[in-house]
C-alpha cells in the first residue's frame, strides 16, 4: 500500500507573510515554538484545530497550508 | 532542548537517583545477612515517597532555574510563559502507554519468579524495581519522541 504524508508550505507562507518568525506563529496558534518547528519539518502532523487556527493566521485555505501527498513526491 | 524536554531530563535523573539508592540498600541488605520483610517494606516506602518528593522538588528547581536563566538571558523582568500544547499531551500520552506496557511486563517477570520458587519478598523486590524502570523506559521514550518527531 502507498504510504502518505501530510505536507505542508508553513515556511512559505511565513516568508511571504511579512517574513513571521516561528515564535510569532506559535504565540498566534498557542502552540510552542518546538511544535511549529516539527511541523514545518514534517516531523508532526497537528490536529484539525491546529491546522485550521495556522491557516487561518495566513488567511488563506487549509489546502493551501496543508496537503496529503505520497512520500517522496515533491512539488 | 524545550522546557518539557529539560522537565522529562531532570525527572529521568531523579529516577536514576533513586533506583541506584534502591538498588544499593538491596545490595546492602543482601550482605548483611539477606532479605527481611521489615527492611524490605520500610525500603518501599522511602523509595515509594522518594520518587515523589524528588519529583515535585526537580520540577519546582527546574522552573526556577529556567526563569532565572531566561532573565538573565533576556534581561527583563518579563515571565517566559510555558505553554503545554497538543503535541506535548500527545507525548506525554505514548510516554504513559510505553510505561504501562513496560510495568507489565515488570509484573509478569516478578510473578514469574514467584512461580517458579522465589521467596515473595524477591517478587515485592521486582515489583517496585519493574516501576521506577518503567518510568525510566517512559522519560527515555518521550525524550527520543521529541527529537525524533512523530
Amino acid at each position: 500500500m502507498d504510504k502518505y504524508k501530510v505536507k505542508n508550505n508553513i515556511r512559505r507562507l511565513r516568508f511571504n507573510y511579512d517574513e513571521m518568525t516561528q515564535e510569532q506563529l506559535a504565540e498566534k496558534v498557542g502552540v510552542t515554538r518546538q511544535t511549529i518547528i516539527a511541523i514545518e519539518g514534517g516531523k508532526y502532523a497537528p490536529s484539525l484545530e491546529l491546522a485550521f487556527k495556522i491557516a487561518l493566521v495566513f488567511g488563506v485555505p487549509l489546502q493551501e497550508v496543508f496537503s496529503y501527498e505520497l512520500e517522496g513526491d515533491e512539488k | 532542548m524545550s522546557y518539557q524536554e529539560k522537565n522529562i531530563t531532570v525527572s529521568l535523573f531523579s529516577h536514576l537517583l533513586i533506583v541506584g539508592y534502591y538498588l544499593s540498600q538491596l545490595f546492602q541488605m543482601q550482605q548483611t545477612g539477606g532479605l527481611v520483610a521489615a527492611k524490605v517494606f520500610s525500603l518501599w516506602a522511602v523509595v515509594i515517597v522518594g520518587v515523589i518528593i524528588v519529583n515535585i522538588i526537580g520540577n519546582i528547581l527546574t522552573h526556577i532555574m529556567l526563569s532565572i536563566v531566561h532573565a538573565i538571558k533576556t534581561r527583563s523582568e518579563h515571565v517566559e510563559k510555558y505553554v503545554e500544547d497538543e503535541r506535548d499531551h500527545l507525548i506525554g500520552l505514548k510516554g504513559d502507554r510505553v510505561s504501562y506496557i513496560a510495568f507489565s511486563i515488570g509484573v509478569l517477570i516478578a510473578m514469574l519468579s514467584f512461580a517458579f520458587g522465589q521467596p515473595p519478598l524477591v517478587m515485592f523486590c521486582l515489583l517496585i524495581l519493574s516501576s521506577i524502570l518503567a518510568e525510566i523506559i517512559s522519560d527515555l521514550s518521550q525524550l527520543y519522541l521529541y527529537r525524533k518527531g512523530f
